[in-house]
């Protein structure tokens, strides 16, 4: 079964946009309701004074999952580090992709990238489970450069093969020589949410933040950001 | 490692009753019922931690006032400090992988001995911090002056407590209002702190055996004989006090059964050599009586002689970051130690609150802040320092009397990843060396600690007389 874990500031009222939720609905969903605490505050002495509270929220959240027809659990969790509990508890659950909640109303047509270090046919196991047999249209995306021209177009007609095979509508965008994400956000206009691979982190991402995390912000949908399952455990000093 | 906690049960005055639940701890989270708590702290931030607070202190304010009270023989009053924290942070390392949650010390004592000596040992380890912040922000303002002297700015002695009062306070709102990234912060200050002293230590300890240089008069080890070093070792104890902080962040760290014995046993052996060396070094420069002379700020001058100005202003710098380093490493424990009691229904429940604003436990802080500025204003360095000491030791004691206990009766739960290699003599060794070491203290230190203690217990019998928090043994 496919899971896709939706991260929320539960405290701070962040909460799932109705598109969100409708493009869920063929997925089983982990709400992970996360409250970040400043270092001089011990974890416990927070969840001590809000669990209560938090775990109101959660429900709540969860419960509109349910009415959508979801199979949707949740957790909670207190801590110093936003990114390693939402790497944590993706591990944990088996997290397929996990999403960036933006503004969505009724969800057309999707815009995926096949772009990061997640491999295509993952990328189109993850797309073709999300779609189901709704009537959802998918836009895929490849940039590359002048001499990636071929393969990456062969690439793409290989991965619309696969979709459309299962008799999803599939449109394919090659990009050659621009930068991926300009032309992603570019693209992500016209659509209602939008599919990338996780990248292993970069110098770039370090200094303009998660790319998903830009894409999220620039184009205000919703992103899914798939795990790269494969690729090289984050770094531990543990 | 996962198994029920210790029972508690009882209410205090006002009706509250400790809050515990089961929990399970794994190496990445502590799970209850409803909530995960993140462990988010390494070895690199845990070995911060305990070398951070503990570098500050000793190695830049004790130097000029050891010197003059056990000559060169003070490197020996630093090793016995070594020695004595390090038999206490072996038994400390195994109580902290069996229990790895928020409260350090004092959750392990009230664990196994019950909710008196839990009660007293929580309060007056707050009482110890504050001592301990103190001490360090007097030192602080030592270096402070000794800054805008090297920047030739002569304020004179004057302005130390002011400019101590006036850093603590703003450690204090610091605190309250948040401060990001206070511990990427701190792993910084400690890497330059540690290679500032590694050169520096370097190049003078080949200056002291006489490979580099004019060779120095020699000077008889202990001129004034083995009580003074004892004396002196009881009074430099404060500098070892690091290492307890590791064990109150255990519930936030990683991998708690490798990670917590490595980072106070590592930073106790870490600081310790390098006081020894420094002390050897200081007094190898100018001997005794000269660095007596200099007062809290010795080692400036210790750095002048070796290394010139250059020298003279490396050390000033590092005494700054390193006394700042340590106040405000205490100051977080401090309200770290307020809020495990006040869990346990010692204290009001009030006392632990979080403000929503900024995350942080404001009452905590200010209860931490207040007493913290009363104390400096007096200025009394070695007298803080000393109670901060004593209250400290009476815990090490108990933790290894803890150690005992546990051991003599296992209780289900008690599984740790880390065991005491030679019990019982280590565990019984640190008992009756921590508490020896309170019998060197001056009679004016050990009279405030002993009044500290008596109304902590006090306190304990007024308001929560019904609470237990002794586990199943």
């Amino acid at each position: 079964m496919t899971r896709v874990l939706v991260p929320l500031a539960i405290l701070e009222g962040e909460s799932v946009s109705p598109g969100l939720t409708t493009l869920l609905e063929p997925v089983d969903v982990t709400v992970l309701g996360y409250h970040v605490v400043p270092e001089q505050t011990p974890p416990d002495q927070a969840r001590l004074q809000y669990e209560d509270r938090a775990t109101a929220a959660l429900e709540d959240l969860a419960a509109t999952f349910r009415t959508a027809g979801t199979s949707a659990d949740h957790r909670l969790v207190f801590t110093h580090d936003r990114e390693q509990t939402i790497d944590r508890t993706a591990a944990e659950t088996g997290t397929d992709a996990t999403a960036v909640t933006g503004a969505s109303g009724r969800i057309d047509r999707i815009l995926v990238a096949l772009t990061g270090d997640v491999a295509v046919d993952r990328i189109v196991r993850f797309v073709a489970a999300l779609i189901d047999d709704r009537e959802i249209g998918v836009t895929l995306l490849l940039a590359t450069d002048d001499a990636g021209r071929d393969a990456g177009g062969e690439l793409l007609e290989t991965a619309a093969g696969g979709l459309s095979s299962r008799g999803i509508d599939v449109e394919t965008e090659l990009v050659v020589d621009a930068p991926t994400v300009e032309s992603l956000l570019e693209a992500a206009a016209d659509h209602d949410a939008i599919v990338v691979g996780e990248r292993t982190p970069s110098l770039r991402s370090l200094v303009l933040g998660e790319e998903a995390d830009r894409i999220a912000v620039e184009s205000v949908a919703p992103v899914l950001v798939i795990r790269d399952v494969d690729g090289p455990p984050a770094a531990d000093d543990a | 490692m996962d198994g029920a906690s210790p029972s508690t049960e009882g209410t205090n005055i006002e009706g509250e009753s400790p809050e515990t639940e089961p929990t399970t701890e794994t190496d990445e989270a502590t799970i209850t019922d409803d909530a995960e708590l993140e462990r988010t702290l390494g070895l690199t931030g845990g070995l911060a931690i305990g070398i951070g607070t503990m570098i500050g202190a000793g190695i830049f304010v004790f130097p000029g006032l050891a010197a003059g009270r056990a000559g060169p023989a003070a490197a020996g009053s630093f090793a016995i400090g070594a020695a004595v924290a390090l038999l206490v942070a072996l038994p400390a390392s195994e109580l902290a992988t069996a229990m790895p949650k928020s409260g350090g010390g004092y959750y392990f004592i009230s664990r196994a001995l019950g909710a008196l000596a839990g009660a007293v040992v929580g309060l007056s380890l707050w009482f110890g911090l504050v001592f301990a912040t103190a001490f360090y922000l007097v030192g602080f303002g030592y270096y402070a002056v000794d800054t805008l002297a090297e920047l030739g700015i002569a304020v004179g002695e004057g302005l130390v407590i002011p400019v101590a009062l006036l850093f603590g306070a703003g450690f204090t709102v610091l605190n309250v209002t948040g401060t990001e990234n206070a511990a990427k912060l701190q792993n910084g200050i400690v890497a330059l702190l540690l290679s500032i002293l590694v050169t520096f230590l370097a190049y003078g300890s080949l200056d002291a055996v006489g490979l580099v240089g004019e060779p120095a008069a020699p000077e008889r080890f202990a001129p004034f004989g083995a009580m003074p070093v004892l004396t002196t070792a009881a009074l430099v104890f404060t500098s070892y006090l690091g290492f307890a902080q590791v064990a109150t962040v255990a519930g936030e760290m990683r991998n708690p059964g490798r990670n917590l014995p490595l980072a106070m046993v590592g930073s106790v052996l870490v600081v310790g050599v390098l006081y020894v060396v420094t002390i050897f070094v200081a007094t190898s420069a100018f001997g005794s009586e000269a660095l007596a002379g200099f007062g809290e700020t010795a080692m400036v001058e210790v750095g002048r002689h070796y290394l010139g100005a250059a020298g003279a202003f490396a050390i000033v710098f590092g005494g700054l970051l390193a006394t700042m380093s340590s106040a405000n490493a205490s100051i977080l424990s401090t309200s770290r130690a307020i809020y495990a009691v006040s869990r346990d229904a010692l204290l009001p429940k009030r006392a632990s609150r979080i403000n929503l604003r900024y995350g942080t436990p404001h009452v905590a802080l200010g209860l931490a802040g207040g007493p913290i500025l009363v104390l400096t204003a007096t200025g009394q360095v070695e007298l803080l320092a000393e109670v901060a000491s004593f209250l400290h030791l009476i815990m090490y004691g108990l933790i290894c009397v803890a150690l005992i206990a546990l051991r003599r009766n296992e209780p289900a739960w008690y599984d740790p990843d880390f065991r005491v290699p030679g019990y019982p003599f280590v565990p019984i060794l640190g008992a009756i060396t921590s508490f020896a070491m309170l019998g060197f203290m001056q009679p004016a230190s050990q009279l405030v600690g002993v009044g500290i203690m008596i109304a902590t217990a006090g306190w304990y019998a007024y308001y929560a007389r019904d609470v237990s928090l002794r586990g199943e043994l």
